[in-house]
């Protein structure tokens, strides 16, 4: 029967928050999760495939970019608050740049505004409101961004 | 207004498209140069970039020799031990005998305010009896936690039989009075929950909201009026009051004023404002009520809307420890999450013996609280004209808490004259009374006083004679 079950090394990262990204399997969902959204707004909606992408990327940027840049902390309280002042992006991989899974998670915004972009023939308003997502998420992901809050926004405690 | 905003919108997406839509200037190998993919060619090209990079960790900048230099210069060496001070040198008076209402100090007898004997169970047989059959029968320590073979018969018994004399379904005994609300609240309370608290509870209390992470509101102290206006508050302030948990801390009695808490109006307004209440009864429990049952039975509340109470009991009932009551759910969750329960050995066999015989006093002889009354009574009266201090305490409190009429400048100088006051009524007219002494870590902020605990074994000319020479010794050192 192959190997029915996947071997998961347990993972060094002990912050619980972020530990669940090391899985194997983790990449794949996700990417089956924004395909499968996709396919619930285009039946929903009943609108045009490129819509749905927008739909999609847009939705995919408010979600991850509260997630991932904007709350702060852990919902954990054992880690009695040492993670309080960075947000899941920053905690992630113990705080090392440039680690895989961060690569894929930049380039999954990126491949979803060429995809909402190409299917939408490049018209406005789509254009203007994928390619305004797109970027902020990029320029949230890169490293030099690591602990800065710009005007010191989400910088309280 | 909006009219305005639309046509603003409007304006810049027109803007912005007219630019992204401009007619292709350039065509390079036969492909139109639109906006677009310049966007997208620059996307790509930084996104490839950052792929192709290898992954660090951010390094940790080492200080420079510059930087090493300064923060050397700037460093003001410390001793390795403090000054000894003159305070650091006071000793207190040290009790050579039992605290009952008369003790030894110092080879003399005096007349003991200082102990917190309310039903002045101190000594007696038949709780020393139970004492002494549960040390021949269980021998002195326990050995374990409750979880870990720590539970003797002793316990259950001690829990069913407070229990059943509070009216409550179940409760929950702890190894060491202050660490039952201090374990209590962080088993409930958590990060994010919302806790109103007096702004006089005690040391222990306080360590307990720290504890729990919760975020802490302080009302003023025993203020009913701003209780209300802080519940107002806060449910008007968070995003979704329903889904926190909110709880009000009060003490019946306060240790650091002996005032009484208003238990109907904060039963009324924890029902107007759905929130959870937790008493803790250490000074009240076998005080209060007619049947010393404690403030509910005193204000006449249902013993069932009060969520949690706890209790200490080394104050009516002479023994150590402490227990948790409320409904079969509250005393059931801290079985497993409350950590001073968990996690330290339980009440040794003999207390708990000691405490079911002290219950077992108090039901049978209910006349000793009418004793303890009419003594709060008398004392109250014969202390309401002490020259330069002034009662501060509730009429029905058996702490009498005396505080300067008009404080000296500084809380440094309150707390000496204060304690020349307690030396000089324990050397001259051989009275212990005892000043608050409020820990470096305690951050409330009433005025401190002195503090006169009445016993119900405390006869008239106890109290004649304490009330006497305080007024004697105040009359002179307050001048």
């Amino acid at each position: 029967m192959g190997k029915l079950y996947v071997e998961a090394k347990p993972s060094v990262d002990l912050n619980k928050n972020t530990e669940w990204f090391m899985y194997p399997g983790v990449w794949t969902t996700y990417i089956a999760i924004l395909f499968v959204s996709w396919f619930l707004v285009l039946s929903v909606f009943g609108c045009t495939p490129g819509v749905a992408w927008t739909v999609v990327n847009l939705f995919h940027f408010a979600v991850t970019y509260h997630f991932f840049h904007w709350k702060k902390g852990t919902p954990f309280a054992e880690d009695q608050g040492i993670y309080n002042a960075l947000t899941w992006w920053e905690q992630m991989d113990n705080g090392k740049q440039l680690t895989r899974n961060r690569k894929f998670l930049t380039a999954v915004p990126v491949v979803l505004y060429l995809i909402a972009s190409h299917t939408t023939d490049y018209q406005q308003p789509m254009l203007i409101l994928n390619t305004l997502a797109v970027f902020v998420l990029v320029v949230a992901k890169f490293p030099n961004m690591h602990k800065v809050r710009i005007f010191g926004i989400n910088a309280g405690n | 207004m909006a009219l305005a905003m639309v046509n603003v919108t409007a304006s810049v997406l027109d803007w912005v498209s007219s630019a992204f839509d401009a007619p292709t200037r350039a065509v390079v190998f036969g492909v139109p140069i639109d906006g677009h993919l310049v966007v997208e060619a620059l996307l790509v090209v930084v996104i490839l970039f950052q792929l192709t990079r290898k992954s660090y960790k951010p390094p940790k900048k080492p200080l420079t020799e510059k930087e090493i230099d300064e923060l050397c210069d700037d460093w003001v060496p410390e001793p390795l031990t403090p000054q000894i001070t003159e305070d650091m040198m006071y000793e207190p008076p040290t009790l050579e005998s039992a605290a009952g209402p008369h003790a030894i100090v110092n080879g003399k007898e005096v007349v003991n305010f200082a102990s917190a004997n309310y039903l002045g169970l101190v000594g007696n047989e038949k709780i020393t009896d139970s004492c002494v059959g549960a040390l021949e029968k269980y021998g002195v320590g326990s050995c374990g936690p409750r979880g870990f073979y720590g539970t003797i018969d002793v316990h259950l018994d001690c829990e069913q039989k407070i229990a059943k004399f509070l009216g409550t379904p179940d409760s929950i005994l702890y190894s060491y009075g202050i660490s039952t609300i201090f374990s209590v609240i962080p088993a409930f309370c958590k990060k994010g929950d919302i806790i109103v608290a007096d702004e006089g509870v005690h040391w222990a209390v306080q360590n307990g909201l720290y504890l729990s992470r919760s975020t802490v509101v302080y009302f003023k102290h025993n203020d009913m009026k701003s209780l209300e206006n802080k519940l107002e508050e806060v449910t008007r302030r968070s995003k979704q009051p329903e889904k926190v948990r909110r709880y009000i801390v009060v003490e019946a009695i306060y240790q650091n004023s002996g005032q009484i808490a208003p238990l109907d109006e904060i039963v009324r307004l924890k029902e107007k404002y759905r929130f959870r209440i937790i008493l803790d009864e250490s000074h009240s429990f076998g005080v209060l009520g007619n049947s010393g049952r404690g403030l509910a039975d005193h204000c006449g509340v249902p013993i069932e809307k009060i969520d949690i109470i706890t209790a200490g009991m080394g104050n009516a009932l002479a023994t150590d420890g402490g227990f948790c009551t409320g409904s079969v759910r509250v005393v059931d969750h801290q079985r497993l999450s409350s950590s001073g329960y968990v996690f330290s050995a339980s009440l040794p066999p003999y207390l708990a013996s000691a405490a079911i015989a002290a219950v077992d006093y108090l039901e049978e002889n209910p006349s000793v609280l009418s004793k303890l009354r009419t003594n709060i009574a008398t004392l109250f009266n014969e202390l309401s004209d002490v020259p330069g201090l002034v009662l501060a305490s509730h009429i029905l409190s058996p702490i009498v808490f005396l505080k300067l009429k008009k404080s000296t400048g500084t809380g440094k100088t309150d707390i000496d004259l204060l304690d020349s006051i307690a030396k000089q009524a324990l050397e001259e007219d051989s009275v212990l009374i005892a000043t608050t002494k409020r820990s470096s870590l305690d951050k409330c902020k009433l005025p401190i006083g002195l503090r006169l605990f009445v016993s119900a074994s405390h006869s008239e000319s106890d109290l004649l004679k304490a009330a006497a020479s305080l007024k004697r010794v105040a009359a002179s050192v307050i001048s």
